[in-house]
């Protein structure tokens, strides 16, 4: 009875663990990712290449933080056990500059102009001009959101400007509602929400020399704007931001496009952002870009096809199909296809915003730049310290993070 | 017979604490492995002297305070309450026990939908009665008093547990006794009952201070440490200037300083416990 008991036990075993592998001959293509509607598109359109090319793709889908550690840890193996790795825009300089990327031009990959140029720029290194290491996998550009029942009602035009946007903000509070949402939580959601305002005034992080100028005339007239829109309006965690606008509660918020946006439904009105200061001001840059990237790791042991597989994952007939199922393009020509664009009305914005979008501040430690601006902004939005105060301070956090 | 036990304590435990002392030495980047460099007591001196951590530190110690004793008297006093009981002793045990048995995440986001401005149902029922909602998590007069709040719903259970099994031990015939002699239930609780379950009291605060000070979990999903680092924790700082962002030698100076902090309050418990004892 034991002995059957264990024969049983012996050969379910093998059949899970032959389960687990390919059949043999047959290569394995990892990819980490980011969880959730990507890997969905991965999923929608990955049958094809396996068949065409004898391999399974496996994806792994994480958690951001998660995904961060696990392309960590595995660029320490001298064979990787990721061939393909998702990786969030800012990370970028991070990965370039400690190799954990192949470079794809090396690799003879050569460039397509038909990825957004701003997308295409991000997976360069240096930013914008180097040799490519990634390809724009995911388009995610923020955008300005707005309740259109309530500007009907008050005859709002969408505002192209923050002093507009604040006039609004005003009115709207005085009827007793919300007129604008900030997400003012500390860390990156704050900054997220403050830097297209900065932007809009002409400030930045950094200078061209990467010189601290966080306490420029604009990041403070930018920061004292943040608090006035606070005080005709509400400091609200995301969730609560989209409940709010969607519902009319609130008039107005910036966001993600993934936030209010949900295949061909939008909860809410949307619009670039506002690039410029008041009517008379010259108009900036303002939406802040978030890309997701894919790159072929430097260690994978199957770099060819890893490079082949990446070129479909992200070409104009994937991106179609990727798109029903939660994908956001990145081509140019995907965003402005007649037969999507009737489908999802919010791709020429997208592409729109991507052109004239900013991308944050192109350092290996912008993490720890973003923690240091994150508490500095926050405290000030809660009155613990003055705008001067702040700014001055998250100058002396961020020099000191620098100085590594 | 004690060799396995030195092999496991040698691989889980002296291993990578040894690797973490190492490490807190150096510039280890997870990185840049090749480019890893001796800077003796660099880390530290730059920890110790980063104002956010002493802000975390600080906050730590002052949630630590009040968590412990906090959920220490509430535990006590469900505990003597609950054994009380004539009967349903064991419906309410389970009943009080729920929350401890929740993963903190899960806590955590329980906590910040009912905590929510727009549709939780903590403000929808201070509305209820004409009152205007709180933006509980992201005012600083609010945001500390909250995470606190939380988790003494979660651990109290726990503290009630390891009294209530403390309460369980101690001898009736004690009771009794003092009763022939005429005792109050006030003294009855201070000269029989606490001085019985005073190992059990001790162990609960030498727990959960060991366990607070690692708070984490809810301070990262309820408010990253805001508003204006007002909840922010020393795992919390070391998560977001070390960890997050592959500085592993920082990191394990981090949790050097960390572990150094326990040891000397852990120490301090346990030198009492064995005088009590």
């Amino acid at each position: 009875m034991n002995k059957k008991i264990l024969l049983s036990i012996g050969i379910l075993a093998v059949l899970l663990l032959a389960a687990g592998f390919a059949p043999a001959g047959q290569e394995t293509l990892t990819i980490a990712a980011r969880g959730g509607s990507h890997v969905d598109a991965m999923n929608a359109v990955k049958g094809e290449f396996e068949a065409a090319n004898n391999v399974t793709i496996e994806i792994l889908g994480l958690e951001a933080a998660d995904l961060k550690q696990k392309i960590g840890l595995d660029s320490l193996n001298s064979t990787g056990e990721l061939d393909l790795i998702m990786i969030d825009d800012p990370w970028m300089p991070e990965f370039a500059e400690s190799g954990v990327m192949a470079n794809l031009t090396e690799m003879g990959y050569v460039e397509d102009e038909d990825f957004a140029a701003a997308s295409r720029a991000i997976g360069k290194d240096p930013y914008g001009e180097g040799d490519v290491y990634a390809l724009p996998f995911s388009g995610n550009v923020m955008l300005f959101f707005y309740n259109k029942a309530l500007f009907d009602s008050y005859g709002f035009d969408v505002p192209t400007d923050w002093a507009t946007v604040l006039s609004y903000a005003e009115k709207v509070k005085a009827d007793g509602k919300i007129g604008y949402v900030i997400r003012g939580q500390q860390g990156n959601p704050i900054v997220s929400d403050y830097l297209p305002i900065l932007w809009s005034y002409g400030g930045n992080v950094f200078d061209q020399e990467m010189n601290v100028i966080i306490n420029s005339a604009e990041a403070k007239s930018a920061l004292e704007l943040y608090m006035k829109l606070l005080e005709n309006g509400a400091n609200f965690e995301k969730n609560d931001i989209v409940a709010s606008v969607s519902d009319g509660k609130a008039a107005m918020s910036l966001g993600w496009p993934s936030w209010y946006i949900s295949g061909e439904t939008a909860a809410a009105a949307y619009a670039p952002i506002p690039g410029k200061v008041d009517q008379t001001a010259e108009t900036n840059g303002s939406g802040m870009i978030g890309n997701w990237m894919m790159a072929v790791t430097a260690n994978s042991g199957k770099k060819e096809l890893a490079l082949q597989f990446l070129e479909f994952v992200t070409s104009a007939e994937s991106q179609k199909i990727e798109a029903s199922f939660g994908g956001v393009p990145t081509r140019a020509s995907v965003l402005t296809d007649a037969e999507l664009t009737a489908k999802y009305p919010y791709f020429p914005t997208l592409l729109e915003a991507t052109n004239n979008s900013v991308v944050r501040p192109r350092t290996p430690l912008w993490s720890n730049v973003e923690t240091a601006l994150g508490t500095e902004l926050s405290s000030a939005i809660s009155g613990v310290k003055t705008v001067d105060q702040a700014l001055a301070d998250a100058v002396a956090a961020i020099e000191a993070v620098m100085e590594e | 017979m004690s060799l396995p036990t030195i092999v496991v304590l040698a691989i889980l435990t002296i291993f990578p604490l040894g690797y973490t002392i190492y490490y807190s030495f150096t510039n280890f980047n997870m990185l840049k492995p090749k480019a890893i460099k001796f800077i003796g007591l660099g880390n530290f001196e730059k920890i110790l002297a980063d104002p956010y951590f002493h802000q975390a530190l600080g906050n730590t110690l002052k949630f630590m305070v009040l968590a412990v004793i906090i959920e220490t008297v509430l535990g006590l006093l469900t505990a003597l309450l609950i054994n009380s009981l004539e009967s349903g002793q064991k419906l309410l045990r389970t009943l009080v026990l729920l929350p401890v048995v929740l993963p903190p995440v899960t806590v955590a986001l329980i906590w910040r939908i009912m905590l929510s401005n727009n549709y939780g149902i903590i403000n929808k029922m201070l509305e209820a009665f004409g009152a205007a909602p709180v933006n509980w998590l992201n005012d600083v007069r609010t945001a500390f008093y909250c995470i606190l709040v939380i988790d003494v719903w979660q651990y109290m259970p726990f503290a009630f547990l390891l009294i209530y099994a403390s309460l369980q031990a101690v001898p009736k015939s004690q009771y009794e006794a003092a009763k022939i002699d005429g005792a109050s239930a006030l003294q009855q609780l201070f000269f029989i009952t606490i001085p019985n379950i005073m190992g059990g009291i001790i162990l609960v605060v030498l727990l959960r201070s060991i366990d607070s000070i690692r708070l984490f979990d809810k301070v990262n999903i309820l408010t990253r440490g805001g508003p204006a680092n007002t909840t922010a924790t020393i795992t919390q700082y070391i998560y977001n200037y070390g960890v997050g962002n592959y500085r592993i030698g920082y990191s394990s100076a981090g949790a050097i300083i960390m572990t150094l902090i326990v040891l000397l309050i852990s120490s301090l418990y346990v030198s009492r416990a064995f005088k009590i004892e």
